[in-house]
């Protein structure tokens, strides 16, 4: 049991501490909770949990506040909850270092999908990267640089390749605009979103199925995109 | 005589007037000593009255009794026996001298009089004129900076002014100067406060150098400031009582609100609260399907909540003005695309036809707001289509606007209705036979004009169509242009 990772949920509604607390402890996780953003940085401090969920919303300090003070000193995973329409937020968040978000309300399965990803995340990052990420039928080999769909080895141009290698490396993990133009075309690029719009459609018609739908590489309406990797 | 002549005597200066009068008489005097073998003392006498009478028609009484004095002396000096002196010794001179002086002295002052009658009136005329297009200028303006902008264009026109400033002080300050650019660095020559009924509203400032002000003028200004406030007075009352109506308004659609909502919520809010409870009284078995069916109907009723919810916020946002897109280039197809995809569960019964072709370019849209309008649109055609009909989307750029079309082949709709299906809460079908806000396309028209853009319905051949157009540019900005990519190696 001791072994059981190890979450610090912070937001102030008694009755969303009370839901996750009972879900997560039900799957077999350690559960601390506190409702004060101020509680909320002691306890981190103090416990070292493996993961935070922390809510945007607290009454006593913005959420995005907390999530740059923990940031200071630690790299454990954070995942923020906020309502809807606050994508400026989140996005301050993401960009201040946090993992990944949830839209209130949002459903158990989601939250407990964004849980194991950012564990794992954590443990990848203290270990080993892997080095080939596989994806349904798409294969890319971060090391040789090879992008496969089934067995046939696809064409992606210098952008393209860059692009999809930075997904694919932090696979599962929500991305922000900013963060992902600053990372393959430079900081001073950083606001020209429509190089993502159409290079991901490059990517897409290249990669996916279905364009229109696409499988793999998904988009986070107003805050970025996200790489779906098999687990 | 015209304005413009006037304008231009008016110019010339007293001390002109007079040297013209003086050369019109040296001149037709030098013309009568030519004549004078030929001609009688009397006609001679009698064509003097001629220039006189040019001189008061053009130059005023003034120059025309000085004109008449100057006759009698040439007169007498070189037409009178004996010439070349001011003696006269014919008595019968005498009276011609004399009766001479008279006639020219009233012809003068009569045409002098009724000169300066004339241009009284002119002048009375004009300012009239001036006034009347002030206040017709003036006349159903509701815009502050206009009736400032106004008032200080005719008075720099009226006061022939170097440079004209107007402010407007208190809450509503403002400020209008004519040129353009900072006033002279001397005081103004001429201050005009713009009094109301409410105090002073502000002041025109004149600057005037090159002549003075006179009092005409600077009672026509204070006109022109009295009229000026009264508009702006006006003005502001009726923003004052659109802003009541837009409260009021408000007010009413609070009251809407709450009835329809609270209809609305109360329903997903019921089927949570009983499947919930009879789930934790253990009224259904462990193993029954209805629990399941139970589950999966608080799982979908908060979903639909959610959805109320969300609805009722971008309401209130629209309302208020607050809701601001957040734009960015887009690709209209992927759009579409993720609201389908999310959609997908709800499209089985329905056919689906997108036609965007892959030449769009790039639109600077909200993606999240563009996304809603797409599923509110995509939903009401789900809504009220029949199942197995068509439902198309289209996408056209027509101009400097992207048209995009999503019909359907649901019942058409009255057409006096066609606009009124974009207001809050209106549905055609009565309440209880389809669910929702009745907020779905008052949302789509919030955000598409938010947008720049512009909503509307037709019934088509088969069915409606919803229609709305989104502008290509951004701040006049067309879409941006890549930077060059290499193939890898």
């Amino acid at each position: 049991m001791s072994n059981a990772p190890h979450i610090l949920v912070i937001d102030d509604e008694p009755q969303i501490l009370r839901a996750i607390r009972t879900i997560l402890t039900e799957k077999q996780f350690r559960v601390t909770t506190a409702s004060r953003g101020e509680e909320g940085l002691t306890l981190a401090a103090t416990n070292e949990p493996d993961l935070i969920i922390l809510d945007l919303g607290l009454p006593d300090m913005d959420g995005v506040e907390v999530c740059t003070r923990l940031r200071e000193w630690t790299q454990m995973p954070i995942i923020i909850l906020s309502v809807r329409d606050s994508e400026r937020d989140k996005v301050a968040a993401l960009d201040m270092g946090a993992d990944d978000y949830l839209t209130k309300p949002f459903g158990i399965e989601e939250l407990l999908a964004r849980v194991r990803v950012a564990l794992r995340h954590a443990a990848s990052r203290k270990g080993e990267q892997s080095k080939v990420v596989k994806a349904g039928s798409l294969t890319i080999d971060l090391a040789w640089h090879i992008v496969k769909r089934g067995d046939e080895e696809v064409k992606l141009t210098g952008i393209e390749y860059r692009l999809l290698a930075h997904l694919a490396a932090n696979h599962d993990r929500v991305l922000t605009h900013q963060s992902i133009l600053s990372h393959v075309w430079g900081p001073e690029d950083a606001d020209h979103t429509e190089y993502l719009r159409v290079y991901m459609r490059q990517l897409r018609k290249k990669l996916e199925e279905d364009p229109e739908r696409p499988q793999f590489i998904l988009t986070e309406p107003g805050i970025g995109y996200r790489f779906l990797a098999d687990d | 005589m015209n304005s413009a002549s006037m304008r231009a005597s008016s110019v010339l200066s007293q001390f002109w007037k007079y040297v013209f009068a003086a050369l019109l008489i040296t001149f037709v005097t030098v013309i009568l000593f030519v004549l004078r073998g030929l001609l009688d003392t009397s006609i001679i006498a009698l064509l003097y009255l001629i220039p006189l009478g040019v001189i008061t028609a053009y130059w005023g009484a003034g120059p025309g009794i000085t004109g008449a004095l100057l006759c009698f002396l040439t007169f007498n000096y070189f037409f009178i026996e004996p010439y070349h002196t001011l003696a006269v010794h014919r008595p019968t001179d005498v009276v011609i001298l004399v009766i001479f002086l008279i006639v020219a002295v009233v012809i003068s002052q009569l045409v002098g009089r009724a000169q300066a009658g004339l241009a009284a009136a002119t002048a009375r005329e004009r300012e009239a004129t001036q006034l009347y297009e002030l206040s017709t200028a003036l006349t159903g303006l509701h815009d502050d900076q206009t009736i400032a902008r106004i008032l200080a264009k005719q008075v720099h026109a009226v006061a022939e002014g170097e440079y004209v400033e107007l402010n407007i002080t208190g809450s509503r300050s403002l400020r209008f100067r004519l040129p353009d650019t900072d006033p002279p660095v001397r005081p103004p020559e001429l201050i005009v406060p713009i009094e109301a009924a409410r105090g002073t509203l502000g002041e025109i400032r004149l600057w005037r150098a090159d002549r003075a002000i006179s009092p005409g003028e600077k009672r026509l200004l204070q006109t022109f400031a009295s009229q000026g406030a009264l508009a702006l007075e006006r003005a502001w009352l009726a923003q004052a009582e659109s802003r009541a109506q837009v409260l009021e308004e408000s007010d009413q659609l609070k009251t809407a609100i709450l009835s329809s909502v609270s209809h609305e919520l109360r329903t997903p809010l019921s089927t949570i609260k009983a499947a919930a409870s009879s789930l934790r009284g253990g009224e259904v078995r462990w193993d029954s399907p209805a629990r399941a069916e139970l589950i999966a109907a608080i799982d979908d009723e908060a979903d639909h909540l959610n959805l109320l919810v969300g609805n009722l916020l971008d309401m209130s946002r629209i309302e208020s003005g607050a809701l601001k897109p957040k734009r960015d280039w887009n690709i209209l197809a992927e759009i579409i695309g993720s609201v389908l995809a999310r959609m997908k569960h709800l499209a089985v019964e329905h056919k689906l036809e997108i036609d965007v072709p892959e030449s769009l370019p790039l639109i600077p849209v909200d993606y999240v707001q563009t996304q809603q309008v797409f599923t509110n649109l995509i939903s009401n055609s789900l809504k009220y289509a029949p199942p197995n009909s068509m439902v198309r989307i289209r996408a056209r750029v027509e101009g400097e606007m992207i048209h995009v079309q999503v019909s359907n082949q649901s019942p058409q709709v009255p057409i006096q209705d066609l606009e009124r299906i974009f207001d809050k809460f209106y549905r055609i079908t009565a309440a209880d036979r389809v669910t929702g806000t009745g907020l779905g396309l008052s949302i789509c028209k919030g955000i598409v004009e938010a947008h720049g853009g512009r909503i509307w319905a037709e019934n088509i051949s088969d069915g409606l169509a919803f229609n709305f157009t989104l502008p290509l540019t951004w701040d006049g900005a067309k879409p941006p242009q890549l930077p060059i990519d290499t193939e890898m190696e």
